[in-house]
């Protein structure tokens, strides 16, 4: 097999994958067939068990062969590694999903189409990391979106989902108007699209390219939920099914940050600090996703609200290697991408399974509040241990891995021997501290001896619903204790954007 | 020999921890004798350590990166808190069998134990210092999940969460320290910075020093952050003893102790060391005066004993100070768990309630007295012979007026060390109680104990030697023989503090007759039962926080119109950035 062909299938198999399992699921869509269902559940996960072997397998050969890249046209879709890491998570946490999904989205109405989409958003997003051309970055990213946007109103017969997906949509599509500007302006100045091209055309001075930079920033950034973009992430996330909004907080907002740093790190010799924007824009993620997470009642609405600092992290590590270039922090910011995602991940999941068995199950969709969750260890232990977990990974407490994710950050702040970005440390480890005052509290009430009505009235847990949790939760504390574990991925990816902003 | 002992004492109970968190809650008895073997495993791996006390690296696990290589060395200092550490720790295992007899969730609570113990292990035993952030991380989720361990009692999450917060907020002042260590020497070693740290910017270094004396404030209760402790009483007495009087709260003393060599020249930093160790003691004996919960008078007298290891280390003898750190895991240990046979027994915190018990449970009497002596001060307790060295010390490289502070104190303590004695134990029985039998398990955890008391001054010498040269090279600590340690205790300023003691004792039994005196102190009275206003500033700083995060919501306003015009607006802000820039 050609390196042309092993990397084509990577990026076509999800797409091709996607209909065939919608079709498989309508065709036998009849009242009780189970089998029908039970297949095209079965094939999505074949299907991406076997995208995880193209994906090994490419990374053979790009190893090899020194590199792997597709033309289409003039326009090249190059495997490195930020496209590495962005496919790694997304295909594991995509398996996790389709895992948990089973019991969870079983008998919902079309269900062979959230399969289809999750396929789809899979897809869409291992292209994105591949790009290397504004067309391609575009392209992906809005199949990225469309796919998405359906997933997110799933409930199509519930207002207020209707109501998170509208939102979302007309908010993306504003970002991608601004996105589509950027693009044209550039376009029109440079007369080239392609990365490696633009890294040497862009001069110092162009300020045509500042603009067209703020532009790309507040387009993507609207989907990577930067404050004050993010308002229509706590409606999506806490409405769409739990699974994909482990998904969006997981890999789609990571995923429109990966878009952000490859469409602006053609920039890096424009006379502008880039870097300054991204620590401003993290500092607010930080402050105001944890003090909005304060106040909320409903579980989801709460680990939403901690994706946005989360998100805000990763936004420093990415500043702080702009700005001073620091290796670490780029390292960090992609080692923090992928223990968020386990740990958000993970908290979505977790949630998910207790609002199944504690309100799904029965047909009642209403949301999963904090006192739900009273005295839930006794009667679902794995799922509250894994919730619990989760959440104190997310407010950096050891042995979990986001300790040792944010660790590397702020080594890079540090680093920098810059008394601002010193306070800026300080203020982003006083910020964790700060998160922990609405995650203890959390883990508090599972493990009180009082259940709540919810949980006395409960359903049994389903057994397949476990299986991702465990898997993750194991995964979490080896990650934390073992940071070098994923090294080789994270300080690639680190590489490859610092050799894409300072070429 | 040693990296096997330092894993073991490490690895023992984390996996017991792991074993008894899968029992669960089925079988009681086997979680009780599960827990006490993994306990009692990690006390025999640790003691035998105690001959084999080195400055090298003992174990070391390669991890790379940013992360530097986890290791491990087995010097005196670390030895000895984890001996500490891994053998009060199943000594309060043991009592905790009976005393925890019939709670629910055990396998939770024996869990958090376990991993505890290894985290402190763990925590003294690194040389790098993400690795000891890491263990002092570990160490404050444990302290928090165990004292919030009844979940359903409101006091009980609000006190583990307190606990939780402020000694994370201390913490960032070591982890900004272990990352500026990083930056500036290229390794998280601490012996390597214990000798190169002059390399370090003068201003930086300055940074470095207060912020880790943040760090030690926090995690020992001292002034400005001694509320937590308090509070933290809602935890089983078992846990009080453990964590919040033998082990975790001498994590900053440590920090402190082990890295004195590198901050004593640093500007100011020893009289801030000093005056934080001061003020600590002197207002926690004012609190532990007027208060009335049993539990509480034994937590502000910790902050109190801990601003005397914080002052030795401040005047510069940081044997003084571990001395008095062994002295008072001891003691104080005793008296925790004899306090918790008493509550117990009785069913009450509040000594306004009790006593008499003395006559329902004279061994427990008898053992508190052993330990309260101990924390008087008392000629020949263990607490005598450090506390007394620490007062020498202060009276040596200290101002004066600290040392007269400190001699004060020691008169406070006393006195309210009688008056807890005399409240619970003599007297008649102030309301209608009823006292059953304490089990072996308590008795065989208390006994030892008081023992120690009695004879753990003697271990002086070898202690000196213990944290000579051979193992903390950079601390410049004497031998002592206790021969030579008795002599410099009984000099002339002991009688000086003898007499202090004695006055106060006096004080108490003619208490009656200095009815005005004590009306006359009315104020302080007041200012001390409101915690000299510390908790009116966490509440103050708690109810800005979730204000500011109420006024927020409104951002969130729900209208399309709004959220698209967010976006919008950032688009010209940040144009309007660029232009200015230019």
């Amino acid at each position: 097999m050609t390196s042309n062909f092993l990397f084509s299938s990577l990026l076509l198999l999800p797409f091709l994958a996607a209909p065939i399992v919608y079709m498989l699921g309508r065709l036998t869509a009849r009242n009780g067939n189970v089998l029908g269902i039970s297949l095209t559940r079965a094939l999505t996960v074949f299907f991406l068990l076997v995208e995880g072997c193209l994906l090994y397998l490419v990374v053979k050969q790009a190893l090899s062969s020194g590199g792997a890249y597709l033309l289409i046209g003039d326009e090249p879709l190059v495997f490195d590694g930020i496209g590495l890491i962005l496919a790694c998570v997304v295909l594991f946490l995509g398996l996790m999903v389709t895992l948990f999904s089973i019991d969870y989205m079983n008998n919902e109405k079309g269900e062979e189409k959230f399969y289809a989409l999750l396929l789809t958003t899979i897809g869409s997003i291992i292209g994105l990391g591949m790009s290397y051309d504004l067309f391609n970055l575009w392209l992906w990213f809005e199949a990225m979106a469309i796919s998405t946007y359906l997933l997110v109103a799933f409930y199509n017969d519930e207002p207020p989902s209707l109501e998170a997906g509208v939102k979302y949509l007309v908010q993306s599509a504003v970002g991608s108007a601004l996105v589509m500007f950027g693009i044209a302006m550039i376009f029109s100045q440079t007369g080239s699209i392609t990365l490696t091209d633009l890294w040497q055309l862009t001069s110092s001075e162009a300020p045509l390219a500042k603009i067209a930079g703020v532009l790309l920033i507040v387009g993507f950034g609207v989907k990577t939920a930067l404050v004050p973009l993010h308002t229509w992430l706590p409606d999506a996330h806490s409405q769409a099914p739990s699974g994909i909004s482990a998904m969006l907080s997981g890999v789609v907002i990571e995923a429109g940050l990966v878009a952000m740093l490859r469409a602006i790190s053609m920039f890096g010799k424009v006379d502008f600090n880039w870097g300054a924007i991204l620590i401003g824009f993290g500092c607010l993620n930080i402050l105001i996703g944890n003090l909005m997470a304060l106040r909320q009642t409903q579980v989801k609405r709460l680990l939403a609200y901690s994706s946005l600092a989360h998100v805000g992290y990763m936004l420093l590590g990415f500043g702080f290697s702009m700005a001073f270039g620091r290796f670490e922090g780029a390292a960090g910011g992609f080692f923090h991408l992928l223990t968020h995602s386990m740990m958000k991940g993970l908290a979505f999941l977790a949630a998910g399974a207790l609002l199944f068995t504690l309100h799904l199950s029965k047909q009642e969709h209403v949301p999963l509040t904090l006192d739900d969750l009273n005295g839930a260890s006794r009667k679902y232990p794995v799922a509250a241990f894994a919730l619990g977990l989760a959440v104190l990974g997310l407010g950096g407490i050891p042995p979990m891995a986001g300790f040792m994710s944010k660790w590397q950050i702020l080594v890079a702040g540090v680093k920098a021997e810059n008394t601002l970005m010193l306070i800026v440390v300080i203020f982003a480890a006083l910020n964790s501290i700060l998160s922990l005052g609405y995650y203890a509290p959390l883990v508090n009430r599972m493990y009180r001896h009082e259940p709540s009505t919810a949980v006395e009235q409960g359903s049994k847990m389903p057994g397949l619903i476990i299986v991702p949790l465990v898997i993750l939760s194991i995964a979490i504390v080896v990650i934390g204790v073992w940071p070098s574990s994923v090294q080789f991925l994270t300080e690639q990816a680190g590489l490859s954007l610092l050799y894409t902003f300072f070429y | 020999m040693t990296p096997i002992l330092i894993a073991l004492t490490i690895g023992i109970p984390w996996l017991g921890a792991i074993i008894v968190w899968l029992m669960g809650d089925r079988r009681e008895e086997l979680t009780h004798w599960v827990s006490i073997l993994f306990s009692i495993g990690a006390a025999v791996t640790s003691v035998l350590l105690l001959p084999n006390a080195s400055r090298e690296t003992a174990l070391t696990i390669p991890i790379g990166g940013d992360f530097g290589d986890f290791t491990f060395v087995a010097d005196g200092l670390g030895i000895f808190l984890s001996v500490i550490a891994a053998v009060i720790g199943s000594l309060a295992v043991i009592f905790s069998k009976n005393y925890m007899k019939g709670e629910a969730s055990l396998g939770r609570y024996y869990a958090f134990v376990l991993f505890f113990i290894g985290a402190m292990v763990g925590l003294v035993l690194s040389s790098n210092l993400l690795l000891t952030f890491l263990f002092w991380e570990i160490t404050a989720l444990c302290s928090y999940a165990l004292i919030s361990f009844h979940n359903d009692d409101p006091k009980a999450v609000k006190g583990g969460i307190k606990a939780l917060i402020i000694t994370s907020i201390g913490g960032v002042g070591l982890m900004v320290g272990a990352l500026i260590v990083y930056a500036y020497t290229g390794s998280y070693d601490i012996n390597n910075f214990l000798a190169n740290y002059s390399t370090i910017p003068g201003n930086i270094l300055a940074l470095l020093a207060f912020g880790f004396l943040i760090a030690a404030a926090a995690k020992s209760a001292q002034f400005p952050f001694q509320t937590w402790l308090p509070d933290a009483m809602e935890a089983p007495s078992p846990i009080s003893a453990l964590i919040h009087a033998a082990t975790m709260v001498n994590a900053g003393v440590y920090l402190l102790a082990r890295f004195y060599p590198a901050f004593k020249d640093v500007p100011y930093w020893s009289e801030a060391v000093m005056i934080v160790g001061a003020l600590s003691a002197l207002l926690a004996a004012v609190m532990a005066l007027v208060s009335n919960d049993l539990k509480r008078v034994l937590a502000y007298s910790t902050v109190s004993q801990l601003g005397y290891m914080v002052y030795a280390i401040g005047t510069g003898s940081v044997y003084a100070s571990q001395f008095h750190l062994f002295s008072h895991s001891i003691f104080k240990a005793l008296l925790f768990l004899s306090a918790g046979a008493v509550i117990h027994s009785i069913g009450t915190r509040n000594m306004l309630e009790m006593g008499g018990v003395g006559k329902k449970l004279p061994l427990v009497k008898w053992v508190f007295i052993i330990g309260a002596l101990a924390l008087a001060g008392l000629p020949i307790l263990n607490g005598f012979w450090s506390k007394e060295l620490i007062l020498e010390s202060g009276l040596k490289n200290g101002p004066l007026w600290l040392y007269i502070v400190m001699v004060f104190v020691a008169g406070l303590t006393a006195l309210y060390t009688i008056r807890c004695v005399w409240l619970v134990f003599f007297g008649e029985p102030r309301s209608e109680y009823h006292a059953h039998a304490i089990g072996w398990e308590m008795i065989a955890a208390l006994l030892p104990l008081a023992g120690a008391a009695l004879v753990s001054w003697l271990a002086a010498g070898r202690f000196s030697v213990l944290l000579g040269e051979k193992s903390l090279p950079f601390h410049a600590i004497e031998p002592l023989p206790y021969k030579e340690m008795m002599h410099e205790v009984l000099s002339l300023p002991t009688l000086v503090v003898m007499v202090v003691i004695t006055a106060a004792i006096l004080l108490w039994v003619f208490r009656k007759k200095l009815e005005g005196l004590i009306n006359g102190l009315k104020s302080i009275r007041w200012a001390a039962e409101n915690s000299f206003g510390f908790e009116a500033i966490n509440n103050a700083i708690v109810k800005v926080t979730q204000s500011t995060a109420e006024a927020l919501r409104v951002t969130q306003t729900g209208i399309l119109n709004w959220n698209v015009f967010g976006i919008l607006a950032s688009v010209i802000i940040l144009l309007a950035i660029l232009v200015l820039g230019a």
